[in-house]
């Protein structure tokens, strides 16, 4: 499905920023090797400028020789044409690596949510989805401009320290010392860096956090008159964004005073070491020449856009990936593979099924036992927070319970193979999903074959109209959100009509159709062949079913309509309520 | 689909837009650019004195006179410089986060005075997106232009002095630029387009994500999880093959400059070496020359900042597209003394071409209780919203008392109009402040009250931490949310309370009690209700039945039941109570 490559980036455990990119980098050892050689190209007329410009002045123009100057000048000139050649092939040996690396990104992130949600976690709002996408775009940004330029940089550096030594060893051994402190003080800088970079992280997803719900609830701010008070949290959010970002920038001086330490300092020392040198004949004019041009134009630019980009980009990078590894971690769930023979028939038997969210909380759902033969229509009602909607998840085995077991066609729900139980039981809930794609792209998405019996099914729940008023079939739908939550139900019951599911849960799914529409549906699918369970919204549903469970907290009782109302006063208050209120209002 | 507002705003905000936007920002952070204009300045000068005292060094060493005094100003002018660095660094990383927070709190303010009709054109993820990084991709914009601006003088100064070197050495530089600048005003604009599409299709992907999660309760139960991943990676081959050519285009473009570029510094630098050989230069004016050489061409290294801010044009242009947004002029007069009269002039509402509200007409008698009613899509949240200004008409009035809504201030407003939702969002922190939400004042007896009025106060108390539970984090079902709305929107005891379909969730014995509360408990003031039952229209003093943007009747339940569409609208509930429900039928 995704690639063997993400193998190692999914995992149960959070992998450290450098495995991660370790991860990342190890399939791409081929390009990376190629533009690594190229870099060595690319940093010859570092290692080559001041040689050549030495040579030229003692050899060409202070000998009087303008041809061989310019020979060797001219030489410099195709060493830098070569550089420039190299880097036209690098860059799309980089682009192998980059490219392919965000991809798999981008996969290890879509799959780490989408597997984490789809296993039971709460899923990320819209604004961590952004946020990923951003650091996974910042990883791409970060690792291309890195290997653009910390490659051909620390080429560089090296280049020029080798230059400088084949040039005269002792303007080299007077600038090795502070380049090397200079290095070192800088990896000691690294930390307080990193940790300053993280804070700026953090600030920054703090402001999406606040900011998220109040952009989400608009219209609830306008409602309440809660302008200046919502203002208010996003601007504390973004003023503590700027002080992270200024302790940030204070500690950034630090790195450009290390600059000046490896490259200015080796300057001023050579100048005022470079008399006695060359009164000792142990340097020429031009090797002077040759060590300054090293020195400026060679180790300053190298070790100022190194220090900048490792210190700027690499911490950023360091802290992003590490972003990204805790969100790419999925927990490893073993799928029920099931290997003895699948279940005979649809029926459904619940035995002192008992569920709790917490150890200590008192359970939604007690010693439950029911048995839902095939074909059975049944209306689950209660009040709000009785726990029908936990019972639905359990009967479609959403959910383990905490106690007891339910059995599908006589055999236990958690031995029945994940694959068969999705095609037979389908479940319904409140929020309706439609996605961006064709009509028949969302009706079909349970596996019905056929345009009639997708035209059928949809005739069937009274998404016929709608289907016509998008278009047909093969219209798309751009926008899922255009559509109104009552349409979206339409679609997703025509959906589930059309399915091969012979047991289907309907969890408050028609809440959003007016009662006509509500009525219509569910009497389209208690006239299909199977089961239907239906949480009910209104108690009408109640009313059209053939049994009905009542759930209060712990409590259950079952029956048929009459019996219940005769047996349990909650239901006939549950009724009565209904009725009384028809009658007040009704003389 | 990733730019929500394409065919209607958005269409007409272009790159122009944009770029008034970066200007607007540079006035903002205008203290701490002048810092960083005057630290550059001292920089670019200590840079372009830099060459000449090093040939002057050099000279003296060369010559075997005293090199310290040389080197003493060398020193003073690489400390300068240093010391420069660091007060633009510093600086510049304030100009970047006074301009960035600058646009956050600007258009924050833009999106909290937005109808909320124009603040639906964007999804929310997008919208936090814009807040959070296109700001900053903006925002750092002045900053970069300053950047390159001094790093244009700086490469100007170093072209200058090659000419006062050697004139010859400077014809030698220049003879090479116009080619190169014409390589790399090409690549730049090439590049922006680009740019633009890659972050359409990272948008694009963005987004089905999104609504995969929405709906992650079916992609679970349908065991369809593998699916959808390849679903919403669909758009990766797209991004994939756009993002490769944003490095051809980077290799064609760069190639090029990487060849022009030296061949003029090689060939600087054979001019001087003749130089040398004629007599005219010193040997270590050699090193003033590859020196003034290299700043000349150092105005390639913001080839890379034109880049970014061909990146931050888009990024402002997605701003810009949100400010461009229409937001609802504030009324500044203060609510009329009345008793909550409600009149609807002449309303039109019109969204996309389709008419949602179609010059409707309607009086909702003060201290009535109205319920509107209609089939989907009839425009009864349409009304709910114009009915306090949550949306501005495109045509007609509404009144209170006979003062237009538009022209009451907004503090006004909020004081004599209340809101319920279906689905509302609880915001401002905890469950008690979640029902004060934009009332801070209010005190926790008040909050308890109206909580307790809409049948949630016990729901909050049986919670760990009762009313100081988050609101974010609190396990509430729908129907519990719709009361705490309900609470938020009783608190306020507004004279007008306007209430779209706050009640479907509820089971019918809790709607039975929330229903006593709503007829008997603000018996006095006006409300509105949009109502899909008809025990809501039953209780009501007056039923609008609204019919695509229409009033197609009028009247009170009773009256309007002998029209079997009316009794149709509730069909369900007519046929299932058959016996003893409607009265009205026998």
């Amino acid at each position: 499905m995704s690639g063997a490559s993400l193998t190692p980036l999914l995992g149960p455990r959070t992998l450290s920023a450098p495995r991660l990119l370790l991860a990342l980098l190890r399939p791409r050892k081929r390009p990376l090797a190629v533009a690594l050689a190229l870099s060595a190209v690319e940093s010859a007329p570092t290692l080559l400028s001041g040689l050549l410009i030495a040579a030229a002045i003692d050899r060409g123009f202070l000998a009087g020789r303008p041809g061989t100057g310019l020979a060797l000048l001219g030489l410099l000139a195709a060493v830098m044409s070569l550089k420039a050649v190299a880097t036209r092939l690098t860059l799309p040996v980089l682009a192998k690596v980059v490219e392919p690396l965000r991809d798999d990104l981008v996969r290890a992130v879509v799959t780490a949510t989408v597997a984490r949600a789809a296993g039971g976690a709460e899923p990320p709002d819209p604004a961590s989805v952004n946020r990923l996408t951003a650091q996974v775009e910042t990883v791409r940004n970060l690792v291309s401009a890195l290997l653009r330029s910390t490659r051909q940089l620390g080429m560089s550096l090296i280049a020029a320290l080798v230059g400088l030594l084949a040039l005269s060893p002792p303007a080299a051994a007077i600038a090795v010392g502070p380049v090397v402190l200079a290095l070192a003080l800088f990896a000691w800088l690294l930390r307080t860096l990193a940790s300053r970079q993280r804070a700026l992280i953090l600030a920054d997803e703090r402001l999406t956090a606040e900011a998220t719900p109040i952009l989400s609830g608009l219209r609830d701010v306008a409602a309440c008159g809660a302008h200046d008070q919502a203002r208010a949290t996003v601007d504390a959010a973004v003023s503590a964004q700027v002080a992270a970002t200024m302790s940030m920038a204070w500690a950034g001086t630090g790195r450009r005073l290390v600059v000046t330490l490896g490259v200015h300092v080796p300057l001023l020392v050579l100048l005022i070491a470079a008399r006695p040198l060359v009164e000792g004949g142990h340097l020429s004019a031009g090797e002077v020449i040759g060590a300054v041009t090293y020195l400026a134009t060679g180790l300053d630019p190298a070790l100022r856009m190194l220090i900048s980009t490792v210190g700027g980009w690499g911490v950023a990078l360091a802290v992003t990936l590490r972003r990204i590894a805790e969100s790419v971690t999925v927990p490893v769930t073993s799928p029920r593979t099931g290997t003895g023979p699948g279940p005979f028939g649809h029926r459904l038997d619940a035995e002192r099924l008992t569920f709790g969210y917490a150890p200590e909380a008192t359970p939604v759902v007690r010693d439950l036992d029911l048995a839902i033969p095939e074909g059975e229509h049944l209306a689950v009602v209660g009040p709000s927070g009785a726990g029908k909607s936990t019972l639905s998840m359990l009967l479609t085995g959403l959910l383990p319970p905490t106690g007891g077991r339910i059995l599908v066609g006589g055999l236990p729900l958690d031995e029945t193979p994940e694959h068969r139980l999705r095609t037979m039981i389908a479940l319904v809930p409140q929020e309706a999903y439609v996605f961006a794609g064709t009509v028949r792209e969302n009706l079909a998405y349970l596996g019905a074959d056929t345009d009639a019996r997708l035209r059928a099914a949809a005739a069937a729940v009274g998404a016929l109209p709608l289907v016509e008023r998008l278009g047909g079939l093969d219209a798309v739908i751009e926008e899922p959100s255009s559509l109104s939550a009552g349409e979206k139900q339409l679609i997703a019951l025509a959906r589930v009509h059309a399915s091969p599911a012979r047991t289907v849960v309907l969890d408050e799914a028609t809440c959003h159709l007016d009662p006509a529409a509500e009525q219509r549906a569910e009497e389209a699918f208690a006239g299909r062949d199977g089961t239907l369970v239906v949480i009910a919204h209104r108690i009408s549903s109640a009313m059209r079913a053939r049994r009905v469970l009542l759930m209060d907290g712990g409590t259950t009782t079952a029956g048929t309509h009459q019996e219940l109302l005769t047996r349990s006063p909650l239901y006939a208050d549950l009724v009565g309520h209904w009725r009384t209120n028809e009658k007040r209002t009704m003389p | 689909m990733s730019d929500p507002v394409a065919g209607t705003a958005g269409e007409r905000v272009t790159h122009e837009h944009g770029d008034r936007l970066l200007a607007s920002l540079a006035r903002r952070a205008w203290r701490p650019l002048a810092v960083v204009t005057a630290a550059t300045a001292a920089a670019s000068a200590a840079t372009l004195a830099m060459p000449a005292l090093l040939a002057a060094a050099v000279d003296r060493v060369l010559a075997g006179e005293d090199v310290f005094a040389a080197a003493a100003r060398l020193a003073l002018v690489l400390a300068v410089m240093t010391l420069a660095d660091l007060v633009c660094h510093v600086a510049g990383a304030a100009a970047n986060a006074s301009a960035t927070s600058a646009l956050r709190l600007r258009f924050t303010g833009h999106i909290l005075r937005l109808g909320v009709g124009e603040a639906r054109r964007f999804p929310t993820g997008e919208l936090a997106n814009r807040l959070v990084s296109n700001t900053a991709g903006a925002g750092q914009v002045p900053l970069a232009l300053l950047d390159t601006a001094a790093g244009l003088v700086t490469a100007a100064g170093g072209i200058i002095a090659l000419f006062l070197i050697d004139w010859r050495t400077g014809l030698a530089f220049v003879a090479g630029l116009p080619v190169a600048l014409v390589i790399i005003l090409l690549f730049v604009s090439r590049m922006s387009g680009l740019y633009d599409r890659y972050q359409e299709t990272q948008g694009r992907l963005a987004a089905r994500l999104t609504d995969t999660l929405a709906g992650i309760r079916t992609v679970r139960a349908s065991g369809t999880a593998d699916r959808e991943i390849a679903r919403v990676l669909t758009p990766l081959p797209e991004l994939s093959e756009t993002g490769h050519a944003l490095w051809r285009a980077q290799a064609r473009g760069g190639w090029r400059i990487g060849l022009v570029l030296p061949l003029m510094e090689v060939a600087v630098l054979a001019v001087a070496g003749l130089g040398v050989v004629a007599g005219r230069l010193e040997p270590g004016q050699l090193l003033a020359v590859a020196g003034y050489a290299t700043l000349g061409l150092s105005f390639i290294e913001h080839v890379d900042a034109v880049m970014s801010v061909a990146q931050a044009r888009s990024s402002a242009r997605r701003v810009s597209q949100v400010l461009a947004l229409p937001t609802q002029a504030p009324g500044t007069r203060p609510a009329p003394d009345g008793p909550g009269t409600l009149s609807f002039r002449g309303v039109t509402v019109t969204r996309d071409g389709a008419r949602l509200l179609d010059g409707l007409d309607l009086e909702l008698p003060a201290g009535s209780l109205t319920a509107v009613v209609g089939p989907s899509g009839a425009g009864k949240t349409t009304l709910a919203m114009v009915a306090g200004r949550l949306m501005d008409p495109d045509r007609g009035q509404v009144l209170l008392d006979g003062r237009p809504l538009a022209e009451l201030a907004p503090d006004a407003l909020r004081d004599v109009v209340a809101y319920a939702f279906e689905r509302p969002a609880l915001l401002g922190g905890d469950l008690a402040s979640a029902i004060a939400y934009g009332r801070p004042g209010t005190s926790l007896a008040a909050v308890q009250e109206a909580a307790a009025s809409a049948r949630v106060d016990d729901v909050i108390r049986r919670l760990p931490q009762g009313y100081d539970t988050p609101a974010a984090g609190a396990p509430l079902s729908g129907g519990e949310l719709q009361r705490l709305g309900l609470a938020r929107a009783l608190v306020r005891r507004a004279r007008l309370t306007v209430l779209d379909d706050a009640t479907s969730s509820l089971d019918t014995a809790t709607e039975a009690q929330v229903t006593r509360t709503l007829v008997d408990g603000m018996r006095g003031r006006t409300r509105l209700v949009v109502a899909h039952r008809a025990t809501t229209a039953a209780h009501a003093d007056l039923v609008v039945w609204l019919e695509n943007g229409r009033i197609s009747a009028q009247g009170t339940h009773r009256e309007l039941w002998n029209d079997p569409s009316y009794r149709a609208l509730f069909a369900a509930e007519e046929n299932s109570g058959k016996e003893e429900a409607c009265p009205v039928l026998r």
